[in-house]
Protein backbone atom coordinates (compact mmCIF):
# COMPACT_ATOMS: atom_id res chain seq x y z
CA UNK A 1 0.00 0.00 0.00
CA UNK A 2 1.27 3.66 -1.14
CA UNK A 3 1.67 6.26 1.37
CA UNK A 4 -1.65 8.04 2.38
CA UNK A 5 -2.84 10.35 0.32
CA UNK A 6 -3.91 12.72 3.51
CA UNK A 7 -3.00 16.28 2.52
CA UNK A 8 -4.53 19.21 3.44
CA UNK A 9 -6.07 20.09 0.38
CA UNK A 10 -8.77 17.00 0.86
CA UNK A 11 -11.72 17.75 1.84
CA UNK A 12 -12.64 14.08 2.01
CA UNK A 13 -10.19 10.49 2.13
CA UNK A 14 -11.62 7.53 2.14
CA UNK A 15 -9.13 4.92 2.52
CA UNK A 16 -9.72 0.95 2.46
CA UNK A 17 -13.21 1.52 2.72
CA UNK A 18 -14.83 -1.76 3.03
CA UNK A 19 -18.29 -2.49 4.11
CA UNK A 20 -20.96 -5.62 4.52
CA UNK A 21 -24.10 -5.84 5.62
CA UNK A 22 -25.25 -9.36 7.70
CA UNK A 23 -27.78 -11.67 5.52
CA UNK A 24 -30.06 -13.89 8.76
CA UNK A 25 -28.83 -17.49 7.43
CA UNK A 26 -25.88 -16.61 4.96
CA UNK A 27 -22.39 -14.86 5.02
CA UNK A 28 -22.86 -11.64 5.19
CA UNK A 29 -22.76 -9.62 2.08
CA UNK A 30 -20.00 -7.92 0.73
CA UNK A 31 -21.05 -4.61 -0.76
CA UNK A 32 -18.11 -2.37 -1.08
CA UNK A 33 -14.38 -3.53 -0.62
CA UNK A 34 -10.50 -2.10 -0.44
CA UNK A 35 -12.36 1.16 -2.33
CA UNK A 36 -9.88 4.40 -1.75
CA UNK A 37 -10.26 7.59 -3.23
CA UNK A 38 -9.90 11.24 -2.36
CA UNK A 39 -11.77 14.33 -2.57
CA UNK A 40 -10.22 17.54 -2.63
CA UNK A 41 -11.54 21.25 -1.23
CA UNK A 42 -13.67 23.00 -4.50
CA UNK A 43 -13.47 19.85 -6.39
CA UNK A 44 -16.04 17.87 -8.42
CA UNK A 45 -15.85 14.01 -7.91
CA UNK A 46 -18.62 11.76 -9.82
CA UNK A 47 -19.16 8.49 -9.23
CA UNK A 48 -20.42 5.99 -11.64
CA UNK A 49 -20.82 2.45 -11.56
CA UNK A 50 -23.43 -0.64 -12.07
CA UNK A 51 -26.70 -0.53 -10.19
CA UNK A 52 -26.71 -2.07 -7.24
CA UNK A 53 -22.47 -2.02 -6.49
CA UNK A 54 -22.56 0.17 -3.42
CA UNK A 55 -22.61 3.75 -4.36
CA UNK A 56 -25.33 4.82 -2.37
CA UNK A 57 -23.81 2.77 0.68
CA UNK A 58 -20.58 4.70 0.30
CA UNK A 59 -21.88 8.00 0.68
CA UNK A 60 -24.11 6.77 3.63
CA UNK A 61 -20.62 6.17 5.43
CA UNK A 62 -19.36 9.45 4.46
CA UNK A 63 -22.35 11.33 5.81
CA UNK A 64 -21.99 9.46 9.03
CA UNK A 65 -25.43 7.81 8.72
CA UNK A 66 -23.46 4.16 8.84
CA UNK A 67 -20.52 2.87 10.33
CA UNK A 68 -17.79 1.11 7.95
CA UNK A 69 -16.78 -2.60 8.55
CA UNK A 70 -12.60 -1.72 7.72
CA UNK A 71 -11.11 1.40 6.02
CA UNK A 72 -10.77 4.92 7.33
CA UNK A 73 -12.89 8.22 6.13
CA UNK A 74 -11.64 11.16 6.39
CA UNK A 75 -13.61 14.78 6.57
CA UNK A 76 -11.24 17.54 6.76
CA UNK A 77 -8.66 15.15 8.67
CA UNK A 78 -11.12 14.11 11.35
CA UNK A 79 -12.56 10.57 10.94
CA UNK A 80 -16.23 10.53 10.80
CA UNK A 81 -17.83 8.80 13.59
CA UNK A 82 -20.91 10.65 13.23
CA UNK A 83 -22.43 12.83 11.20
CA UNK A 84 -20.05 15.28 9.90
CA UNK A 85 -20.63 19.24 9.97
CA UNK A 86 -21.59 21.21 7.21
CA UNK A 87 -21.93 17.85 4.84
CA UNK A 88 -25.31 17.54 3.07
CA UNK A 89 -26.62 14.37 1.68
CA UNK A 90 -28.99 14.59 -1.42
CA UNK A 91 -30.86 11.03 -1.32
CA UNK A 92 -32.05 9.04 -3.90
CA UNK A 93 -34.76 8.97 -2.93
CA UNK A 94 -36.53 12.96 -2.56
CA UNK A 95 -37.23 12.11 1.50
CA UNK A 96 -39.55 15.37 1.87
CA UNK A 97 -41.69 15.71 4.41
CA UNK A 98 -45.01 15.09 3.34
CA UNK A 99 -46.86 17.32 5.90
CA UNK A 100 -44.71 20.58 4.79
CA UNK A 101 -44.65 22.33 2.20
CA UNK A 102 -42.26 23.09 -0.38
CA UNK A 103 -41.28 26.58 1.03
CA UNK A 104 -41.00 24.14 4.77
CA UNK A 105 -39.28 21.45 3.19
CA UNK A 106 -36.36 24.33 1.86
CA UNK A 107 -36.59 26.20 4.92
CA UNK A 108 -35.78 23.22 7.06
CA UNK A 109 -32.32 22.76 5.08
CA UNK A 110 -31.77 26.78 5.89
CA UNK A 111 -32.58 26.45 9.48
CA UNK A 112 -30.38 23.45 10.24
CA UNK A 113 -27.73 24.76 7.89
CA UNK A 114 -27.94 27.59 10.73
CA UNK A 115 -28.81 30.68 8.13
CA UNK A 116 -29.83 33.51 10.74
CA UNK A 117 -34.13 33.58 11.20
CA UNK A 118 -33.91 37.10 9.11
CA UNK A 119 -31.97 35.86 5.79
CA UNK A 120 -34.48 32.59 5.23
CA UNK A 121 -37.22 33.65 3.62
CA UNK A 122 -35.36 35.71 0.94
CA UNK A 123 -32.94 32.34 0.39
CA UNK A 124 -35.61 30.14 0.12
CA UNK A 125 -37.35 32.29 -2.09
CA UNK A 126 -34.46 32.60 -4.41
CA UNK A 127 -33.82 28.65 -4.53
CA UNK A 128 -37.53 28.40 -5.43
CA UNK A 129 -37.28 30.43 -8.59
CA UNK A 130 -33.99 29.21 -9.69
CA UNK A 131 -35.22 25.56 -9.61
CA UNK A 132 -38.15 26.85 -11.30
CA UNK A 133 -40.37 26.19 -8.47
CA UNK A 134 -41.97 29.39 -8.38
CA UNK A 135 -45.58 29.16 -7.77
CA UNK A 136 -45.65 26.05 -5.87
CA UNK A 137 -44.08 27.66 -2.80
CA UNK A 138 -47.29 26.33 -0.93
CA UNK A 139 -47.96 23.19 -2.61
CA UNK A 140 -47.33 19.79 -0.33
CA UNK A 141 -44.73 17.42 -2.46
CA UNK A 142 -47.77 15.40 -2.98
CA UNK A 143 -49.10 17.60 -5.80
CA UNK A 144 -45.65 17.82 -7.39
CA UNK A 145 -44.13 15.29 -10.03
CA UNK A 146 -40.92 13.14 -9.19
CA UNK A 147 -38.99 15.90 -11.28
CA UNK A 148 -39.91 18.48 -9.09
CA UNK A 149 -39.86 16.93 -5.89
CA UNK A 150 -36.08 16.31 -6.67
CA UNK A 151 -35.40 19.71 -7.49
CA UNK A 152 -37.29 20.48 -4.21
CA UNK A 153 -34.84 18.02 -2.54
CA UNK A 154 -31.68 20.06 -4.36
CA UNK A 155 -33.27 23.40 -2.81
CA UNK A 156 -33.05 21.79 0.45
CA UNK A 157 -29.62 20.76 0.55
CA UNK A 158 -28.80 24.02 -1.01
CA UNK A 159 -30.36 25.57 1.76
CA UNK A 160 -28.11 23.66 4.27
CA UNK A 161 -25.24 25.40 2.76
CA UNK A 162 -22.72 22.53 3.11
CA UNK A 163 -18.89 22.37 1.97
CA UNK A 164 -19.51 18.55 0.93
CA UNK A 165 -22.21 17.63 -0.89
CA UNK A 166 -23.03 14.38 -1.36
CA UNK A 167 -25.36 13.88 -4.20
CA UNK A 168 -27.38 10.96 -4.89
CA UNK A 169 -28.47 10.75 -8.79
CA UNK A 170 -29.72 13.99 -7.99
CA UNK A 171 -31.18 14.68 -11.73
CA UNK A 172 -32.01 11.00 -12.26
CA UNK A 173 -35.78 11.90 -12.75
CA UNK A 174 -35.51 15.01 -14.55
CA UNK A 175 -35.88 15.19 -18.26
CA UNK A 176 -33.27 16.55 -20.44
CA UNK A 177 -33.30 19.70 -21.01
CA UNK A 178 -34.33 20.59 -16.81
CA UNK A 179 -31.16 18.32 -16.42
CA UNK A 180 -28.67 20.62 -18.27
CA UNK A 181 -30.42 23.72 -16.88
CA UNK A 182 -29.74 22.06 -12.81
CA UNK A 183 -26.51 20.91 -13.90
CA UNK A 184 -25.13 24.31 -15.12
CA UNK A 185 -26.60 26.47 -11.97
CA UNK A 186 -25.39 23.35 -9.72
CA UNK A 187 -21.86 24.44 -11.31
CA UNK A 188 -22.46 28.49 -11.14
CA UNK A 189 -22.88 27.51 -7.02
CA UNK A 190 -19.90 25.43 -6.91
CA UNK A 191 -17.57 27.78 -8.77
CA UNK A 192 -18.78 30.74 -6.45
CA UNK A 193 -18.26 28.55 -3.42
CA UNK A 194 -15.30 26.28 -3.89
CA UNK A 195 -17.77 23.68 -2.45
CA UNK A 196 -16.73 20.14 -2.80
CA UNK A 197 -19.25 17.86 -4.61
CA UNK A 198 -19.49 13.50 -4.70
CA UNK A 199 -21.56 13.29 -7.65
CA UNK A 200 -23.67 9.81 -8.50
CA UNK A 201 -24.78 9.23 -11.84
CA UNK A 202 -25.52 6.71 -14.33
CA UNK A 203 -25.67 9.40 -17.37
CA UNK A 204 -21.28 9.21 -18.38
CA UNK A 205 -21.78 12.48 -20.76
CA UNK A 206 -23.43 14.12 -17.66
CA UNK A 207 -20.46 12.65 -15.28
CA UNK A 208 -17.71 14.49 -18.05
CA UNK A 209 -19.68 17.79 -18.26
CA UNK A 210 -19.71 18.40 -14.72
CA UNK A 211 -16.98 16.62 -13.00
CA UNK A 212 -13.03 17.30 -12.58
CA UNK A 213 -12.95 14.11 -12.11
CA UNK A 214 -14.38 10.68 -12.09
CA UNK A 215 -14.63 7.37 -10.21
CA UNK A 216 -15.75 4.37 -11.50
CA UNK A 217 -16.68 1.28 -9.65
CA UNK A 218 -16.56 -2.23 -10.22
CA UNK A 219 -19.88 -4.55 -10.14
CA UNK A 220 -20.73 -5.45 -6.47
CA UNK A 221 -18.78 -5.54 -4.42
CA UNK A 222 -17.66 -2.05 -5.45
CA UNK A 223 -14.16 -1.32 -6.08
CA UNK A 224 -12.49 1.41 -8.10
CA UNK A 225 -12.12 0.32 -11.67
CA UNK A 226 -10.62 3.51 -13.24
CA UNK A 227 -10.24 7.04 -12.41
CA UNK A 228 -9.92 9.31 -14.88
CA UNK A 229 -9.02 13.18 -14.90
CA UNK A 230 -11.20 15.24 -17.18
CA UNK A 231 -9.43 17.86 -19.22
CA UNK A 232 -11.60 20.21 -20.86
CA UNK A 233 -12.08 23.40 -20.00
CA UNK A 234 -14.64 25.25 -18.26
CA UNK A 235 -17.26 26.18 -19.31
CA UNK A 236 -18.28 23.19 -21.08
CA UNK A 237 -20.23 23.73 -23.96
CA UNK A 238 -22.80 20.32 -24.71
CA UNK A 239 -22.32 20.68 -28.06
CA UNK A 240 -18.69 21.65 -28.91
CA UNK A 241 -17.74 18.95 -26.12
CA UNK A 242 -19.21 16.04 -28.46
CA UNK A 243 -16.79 16.85 -31.67
CA UNK A 244 -13.84 16.78 -29.10
CA UNK A 245 -11.54 14.23 -28.97
CA UNK A 246 -10.97 13.95 -25.00
CA UNK A 247 -14.62 13.82 -24.42
CA UNK A 248 -14.59 10.86 -26.88
CA UNK A 249 -12.14 9.18 -25.60
CA UNK A 250 -13.66 9.33 -21.39
CA UNK A 251 -16.85 8.53 -22.93
CA UNK A 252 -15.41 5.28 -24.36
CA UNK A 253 -12.99 4.33 -21.26
CA UNK A 254 -15.65 4.97 -18.78
CA UNK A 255 -18.36 2.95 -21.23
CA UNK A 256 -16.00 -0.07 -21.54
CA UNK A 257 -14.83 0.19 -17.72
CA UNK A 258 -18.23 -0.22 -17.14
CA UNK A 259 -19.04 -3.48 -19.83
CA UNK A 260 -16.16 -4.90 -18.31
CA UNK A 261 -17.34 -8.49 -16.87
CA UNK A 262 -16.15 -9.15 -13.21
CA UNK B 1 -67.74 -1.16 -36.79
CA UNK B 2 -68.07 -2.59 -33.81
CA UNK B 3 -65.27 -2.08 -32.11
CA UNK B 4 -65.67 1.71 -32.19
CA UNK B 5 -68.38 1.82 -30.45
CA UNK B 6 -66.68 -0.25 -27.64
CA UNK B 7 -64.35 2.61 -27.61
CA UNK B 8 -67.36 5.71 -26.40
CA UNK B 9 -65.97 6.34 -23.10
CA UNK B 10 -69.53 6.54 -21.51
CA UNK B 11 -72.79 6.34 -22.89
CA UNK B 12 -74.09 10.36 -22.87
CA UNK B 13 -77.48 9.09 -20.67
CA UNK B 14 -75.47 7.88 -17.96
CA UNK B 15 -73.36 11.58 -17.88
CA UNK B 16 -76.14 13.69 -17.00
CA UNK B 17 -77.77 10.76 -14.58
CA UNK B 18 -75.98 12.15 -11.92
CA UNK B 19 -76.52 15.88 -12.61
CA UNK B 20 -80.16 15.90 -12.75
CA UNK B 21 -80.97 13.60 -9.54
CA UNK B 22 -80.32 15.46 -6.46
CA UNK B 23 -79.18 12.18 -4.57
CA UNK B 24 -75.40 13.35 -6.21
CA UNK B 25 -74.73 14.88 -3.15
CA UNK B 26 -74.12 13.08 0.02
CA UNK B 27 -76.17 15.27 2.48
CA UNK B 28 -79.56 14.48 0.60
CA UNK B 29 -78.87 10.78 -0.02
CA UNK B 30 -78.50 10.37 4.10
CA UNK B 31 -81.29 12.79 4.77
CA UNK B 32 -83.49 10.70 2.72
CA UNK B 33 -82.25 7.14 4.05
CA UNK B 34 -83.11 9.00 7.57
CA UNK B 35 -86.51 9.77 6.83
CA UNK B 36 -86.97 6.50 5.11
CA UNK B 37 -85.80 4.45 8.27
CA UNK B 38 -88.37 7.14 10.66
CA UNK B 39 -91.11 6.39 8.61
CA UNK B 40 -90.81 2.97 8.11
CA UNK B 41 -90.13 2.33 11.99
CA UNK B 42 -93.42 4.94 12.70
CA UNK B 43 -95.33 2.72 10.20
CA UNK B 44 -94.23 -0.62 12.23
CA UNK B 45 -95.48 0.78 15.11
CA UNK B 46 -98.72 1.69 13.75
CA UNK B 47 -99.76 -0.79 12.28
CA UNK B 48 -97.18 -4.33 12.48
CA UNK B 49 -95.77 -4.14 16.49
CA UNK B 50 -97.12 -3.22 19.45
CA UNK B 51 -95.52 0.20 20.49
CA UNK B 52 -94.61 -1.04 23.50
CA UNK B 53 -92.00 -2.91 22.39
CA UNK B 54 -90.31 -0.57 19.86
CA UNK B 55 -91.73 2.69 20.88
CA UNK B 56 -91.80 4.88 17.75
CA UNK B 57 -90.25 8.40 16.48
CA UNK B 58 -92.67 10.40 17.19
CA UNK B 59 -93.71 9.61 20.80
CA UNK B 60 -89.31 9.76 20.92
CA UNK B 61 -89.36 13.25 19.31
CA UNK B 62 -92.34 14.08 21.92
CA UNK B 63 -90.33 13.06 24.83
CA UNK B 64 -87.25 14.63 23.98
CA UNK B 65 -88.52 18.03 24.01
CA UNK B 66 -90.04 17.43 27.06
CA UNK B 67 -87.18 16.45 28.77
CA UNK B 68 -85.37 19.40 27.25
CA UNK B 69 -88.24 21.43 28.70
CA UNK B 70 -88.03 20.23 32.29
CA UNK B 71 -83.90 20.33 31.85
CA UNK B 72 -83.48 16.12 32.29
CA UNK B 73 -82.15 15.97 29.22
CA UNK B 74 -79.06 18.36 29.99
CA UNK B 75 -79.01 16.93 33.34
CA UNK B 76 -78.36 13.49 32.42
CA UNK B 77 -76.34 14.38 28.64
CA UNK B 78 -73.72 16.68 30.44
CA UNK B 79 -72.89 14.17 32.83
CA UNK B 80 -72.26 11.61 30.36
CA UNK B 81 -70.51 13.65 28.26
CA UNK B 82 -68.51 15.12 30.81
CA UNK B 83 -67.31 11.52 31.91
CA UNK B 84 -66.83 9.79 28.17
CA UNK B 85 -64.96 12.92 27.25
CA UNK B 86 -62.84 13.44 30.32
CA UNK B 87 -62.07 9.41 29.73
CA UNK B 88 -61.18 9.91 26.25
CA UNK B 89 -58.53 12.61 26.99
CA UNK B 90 -56.79 10.83 29.71
CA UNK B 91 -56.60 7.75 27.37
CA UNK B 92 -54.73 10.03 24.82
CA UNK B 93 -52.71 11.61 27.58
CA UNK B 94 -51.87 8.35 28.95
CA UNK B 95 -51.40 6.38 25.35
CA UNK B 96 -49.65 8.12 23.18
CA UNK B 97 -47.03 8.69 24.89
CA UNK B 98 -46.85 5.05 26.09
CA UNK B 99 -47.07 3.88 22.74
CA UNK B 100 -44.56 6.20 21.40
CA UNK B 101 -42.16 5.17 24.27
CA UNK B 102 -42.97 1.43 23.78
CA UNK B 103 -41.79 2.20 19.80
CA UNK B 104 -38.62 3.38 20.46
CA UNK B 105 -38.20 0.49 23.48
CA UNK B 106 -38.36 -2.80 21.16
CA UNK B 107 -37.26 -5.01 24.40
CA UNK B 108 -39.80 -3.26 26.68
CA UNK B 109 -42.59 -3.25 23.73
CA UNK B 110 -41.73 -6.98 23.09
CA UNK B 111 -42.10 -7.76 26.49
CA UNK B 112 -45.06 -6.40 27.40
CA UNK B 113 -46.64 -7.27 24.37
CA UNK B 114 -48.35 -10.15 25.75
CA UNK B 115 -49.94 -8.42 28.31
CA UNK B 116 -51.07 -5.59 26.59
CA UNK B 117 -52.89 -7.73 24.04
CA UNK B 118 -54.49 -9.70 26.89
CA UNK B 119 -55.57 -6.29 28.82
CA UNK B 120 -56.94 -4.98 25.49
CA UNK B 121 -58.68 -8.49 24.74
CA UNK B 122 -60.19 -8.65 27.85
CA UNK B 123 -64.07 -7.29 28.07
CA UNK B 124 -63.40 -4.43 29.92
CA UNK B 125 -67.04 -3.77 30.62
CA UNK B 126 -66.88 -6.54 33.24
CA UNK B 127 -64.69 -4.08 35.33
CA UNK B 128 -67.53 -1.88 35.81
CA UNK B 129 -68.03 -3.60 39.69
CA UNK B 130 -64.99 -3.47 40.14
CA UNK B 131 -64.36 0.02 39.61
CA UNK B 132 -67.82 1.27 41.39
CA UNK B 133 -65.99 -0.64 44.39
CA UNK B 134 -62.61 0.98 43.66
CA UNK B 135 -63.96 4.73 43.17
CA UNK B 136 -67.29 5.24 44.07
CA UNK B 137 -70.29 5.41 42.34
CA UNK B 138 -69.34 9.14 41.36
CA UNK B 139 -67.67 10.71 38.51
CA UNK B 140 -64.25 8.99 38.81
CA UNK B 141 -66.03 5.51 38.55
CA UNK B 142 -67.32 6.59 34.82
CA UNK B 143 -64.18 8.40 33.52
CA UNK B 144 -61.99 5.24 34.65
CA UNK B 145 -63.83 3.22 32.75
CA UNK B 146 -64.03 4.66 29.74
CA UNK B 147 -60.26 5.51 30.15
CA UNK B 148 -59.66 1.26 30.11
CA UNK B 149 -61.96 1.06 27.61
CA UNK B 150 -60.02 3.74 25.06
CA UNK B 151 -56.61 3.88 26.69
CA UNK B 152 -55.25 0.81 24.19
CA UNK B 153 -56.67 2.34 21.08
CA UNK B 154 -54.17 4.95 21.71
CA UNK B 155 -51.20 2.99 23.29
CA UNK B 156 -51.27 0.51 19.84
CA UNK B 157 -52.05 2.81 17.36
CA UNK B 158 -49.23 5.53 18.18
CA UNK B 159 -47.22 2.45 18.71
CA UNK B 160 -48.01 1.42 15.05
CA UNK B 161 -47.57 4.97 13.53
CA UNK B 162 -44.28 5.41 15.01
CA UNK B 163 -43.14 2.28 13.90
CA UNK B 164 -44.04 3.32 10.41
CA UNK B 165 -42.52 6.55 10.50
CA UNK B 166 -40.41 6.68 6.90
CA UNK B 167 -36.66 6.23 8.07
CA UNK B 168 -35.20 7.50 4.99
CA UNK B 169 -36.70 11.09 6.72
CA UNK B 170 -35.04 10.07 9.76
CA UNK B 171 -31.49 9.48 8.43
CA UNK B 172 -32.20 12.85 6.50
CA UNK B 173 -32.95 14.57 9.78
CA UNK B 174 -29.76 13.06 11.07
CA UNK B 175 -27.81 13.79 7.79
CA UNK B 176 -28.13 17.82 9.04
CA UNK B 177 -27.45 17.43 12.28
CA UNK B 178 -31.23 17.68 13.62
CA UNK B 179 -31.32 17.07 17.35
CA UNK B 180 -33.89 15.06 18.94
CA UNK B 181 -36.29 17.73 19.21
CA UNK B 182 -35.90 18.73 16.42
CA UNK B 183 -36.74 15.71 14.86
CA UNK B 184 -40.12 14.43 16.99
CA UNK B 185 -41.47 18.07 15.81
CA UNK B 186 -40.91 17.70 12.17
CA UNK B 187 -40.95 14.46 11.57
CA UNK B 188 -42.11 11.91 14.31
CA UNK B 189 -45.02 14.39 15.39
CA UNK B 190 -46.17 15.20 12.28
CA UNK B 191 -46.20 11.51 11.79
CA UNK B 192 -48.43 10.00 14.15
CA UNK B 193 -51.05 12.74 14.37
CA UNK B 194 -52.92 11.09 11.36
CA UNK B 195 -53.05 8.06 13.68
CA UNK B 196 -53.93 10.22 17.10
CA UNK B 197 -56.94 11.33 15.22
CA UNK B 198 -57.90 7.92 13.78
CA UNK B 199 -58.10 6.96 17.78
CA UNK B 200 -59.86 9.37 18.77
CA UNK B 201 -62.17 8.47 16.31
CA UNK B 202 -62.27 4.88 17.51
CA UNK B 203 -62.26 6.47 21.26
CA UNK B 204 -65.25 8.25 20.74
CA UNK B 205 -67.92 5.25 20.27
CA UNK B 206 -65.95 3.11 23.01
CA UNK B 207 -65.48 5.91 25.52
CA UNK B 208 -69.27 6.67 25.82
CA UNK B 209 -69.61 2.91 26.20
CA UNK B 210 -67.13 2.93 28.89
CA UNK B 211 -69.08 6.08 31.06
CA UNK B 212 -72.62 4.11 30.22
CA UNK B 213 -71.51 0.82 31.49
CA UNK B 214 -70.31 2.55 34.59
CA UNK B 215 -73.94 4.35 34.66
CA UNK B 216 -75.63 1.17 34.24
CA UNK B 217 -74.10 -0.40 37.04
CA UNK B 218 -74.11 2.37 39.64
CA UNK B 219 -75.35 5.79 39.43
CA UNK B 220 -77.82 8.69 40.64
CA UNK B 221 -77.32 10.42 36.90
CA UNK B 222 -76.48 10.07 33.71
CA UNK B 223 -78.14 8.67 30.34
CA UNK B 224 -77.17 5.26 31.37
CA UNK B 225 -79.07 5.87 34.43
CA UNK B 226 -81.89 7.25 32.58
CA UNK B 227 -81.55 4.15 30.49
CA UNK B 228 -81.98 1.49 33.14
CA UNK B 229 -84.44 3.62 34.99
CA UNK B 230 -86.80 3.99 32.10
CA UNK B 231 -85.97 -0.12 31.14
CA UNK B 232 -86.81 -0.36 34.71
CA UNK B 233 -90.11 0.79 34.28
CA UNK B 234 -91.37 -0.61 31.03
CA UNK B 235 -91.18 2.57 29.28
CA UNK B 236 -89.40 2.06 25.68
CA UNK B 237 -89.68 5.44 24.14
CA UNK B 238 -87.72 6.10 27.57
CA UNK B 239 -85.02 3.47 26.36
CA UNK B 240 -84.92 5.15 22.84
CA UNK B 241 -84.94 8.11 23.62
CA UNK B 242 -81.64 7.59 25.29
CA UNK B 243 -79.72 5.44 22.78
CA UNK B 244 -80.79 8.35 20.17
CA UNK B 245 -79.40 10.90 22.44
CA UNK B 246 -75.64 8.94 22.95
CA UNK B 247 -76.29 8.14 19.02
CA UNK B 248 -76.40 11.49 18.39
CA UNK B 249 -73.42 12.85 20.94
CA UNK B 250 -71.18 10.44 19.02
CA UNK B 251 -72.57 11.36 15.44
CA UNK B 252 -71.45 15.06 16.41
CA UNK B 253 -68.09 14.23 18.04
CA UNK B 254 -67.58 12.27 14.99
CA UNK B 255 -68.00 15.41 12.33
CA UNK B 256 -65.97 17.63 14.94
CA UNK B 257 -63.04 15.03 14.82
CA UNK B 258 -63.66 14.90 10.76
CA UNK B 259 -63.47 18.46 10.55
CA UNK B 260 -60.42 18.55 12.84
CA UNK B 261 -58.41 16.32 9.88
CA UNK B 262 -60.22 18.15 7.02
CA UNK B 263 -57.71 21.35 8.71
CA UNK B 264 -54.88 19.57 10.03
CA UNK B 265 -54.08 16.60 7.48
CA UNK B 266 -54.17 18.51 4.29
CA UNK B 267 -51.00 17.23 3.41
CA UNK B 268 -52.43 13.99 2.47
N1 LIG C 1 -29.48 -1.69 4.73
C1 LIG C 1 -29.08 -2.67 3.90
N2 LIG C 1 -29.14 -3.95 4.32
C2 LIG C 1 -28.75 -4.96 3.51
N3 LIG C 1 -28.29 -4.79 2.28
C3 LIG C 1 -28.21 -3.55 1.80
C4 LIG C 1 -28.62 -2.41 2.58
N4 LIG C 1 -28.42 -1.31 1.85
C5 LIG C 1 -27.94 -1.72 0.67
N5 LIG C 1 -27.79 -3.06 0.62
C6 LIG C 1 -27.25 -3.83 -0.50
O1 LIG C 1 -26.05 -3.23 -0.87
C7 LIG C 1 -25.91 -3.23 -2.27
C8 LIG C 1 -25.55 -1.86 -2.75
O2 LIG C 1 -26.61 -0.98 -2.53
P1 LIG C 1 -26.52 0.54 -2.94
O3 LIG C 1 -27.85 1.15 -2.61
O4 LIG C 1 -25.34 1.15 -2.31
O5 LIG C 1 -26.32 0.46 -4.51
P2 LIG C 1 -26.13 1.63 -5.58
O6 LIG C 1 -24.78 1.49 -6.15
O7 LIG C 1 -26.47 2.92 -4.96
O8 LIG C 1 -27.19 1.23 -6.66
P3 LIG C 1 -28.11 2.14 -7.59
O9 LIG C 1 -27.25 2.69 -8.65
O10 LIG C 1 -29.11 1.18 -8.13
O11 LIG C 1 -28.70 3.19 -6.70
C9 LIG C 1 -27.19 -3.77 -2.84
O12 LIG C 1 -26.95 -5.08 -3.28
C10 LIG C 1 -28.16 -3.76 -1.69
O13 LIG C 1 -28.98 -4.89 -1.76
MG1 LIG D 1 -27.97 4.18 -5.16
Amino acid sequence: MEMSKVNADNRAVIEDLSISFPRPGDEDLLVVEAVSFTVGVGEFVAVVGPSGCGKSTILRVLSGLLSANGGTVLIDGQEVSQTPDHVGFMFQKDALLPWATIDENITIGAELGGVPLEDRPALVASLIDMLGLAGFEKAYPKNLSGGMRQRVSLGRLLAYQPTLMLMDEPFGALDYQTKIRMGRELLRIWEAERRSIIFVTHDIEEAIRLADRIVVFSARPARVAAEYIVNLSRPRNLSEMRGNAEFNRLTHAIWSDLSMPT
Amino acid sequence: MASVDKVTPMPPGRVRLGSIMPLSSVAARRLILFFALVAAWEFTAEFLVNEFWSSRPSEIVMRLFSMLVDGTLWRHTSITVLEAFAGLLLGAVVGTPLGIWLANAPKASETADPFIMGLYGLPRVALAPLFILWFGIGLLSKIMMSFTMVVFVFLLNSREGVRTVDPDLVDLMRSMRAKSLYRARKVLIPAIVPWILASFRLGIGLSLIGAVVGELVGSSRGLGWYIQNAGGMLDTTGVFTGLVVLMVIAMLANQMIALVEARVLRWR
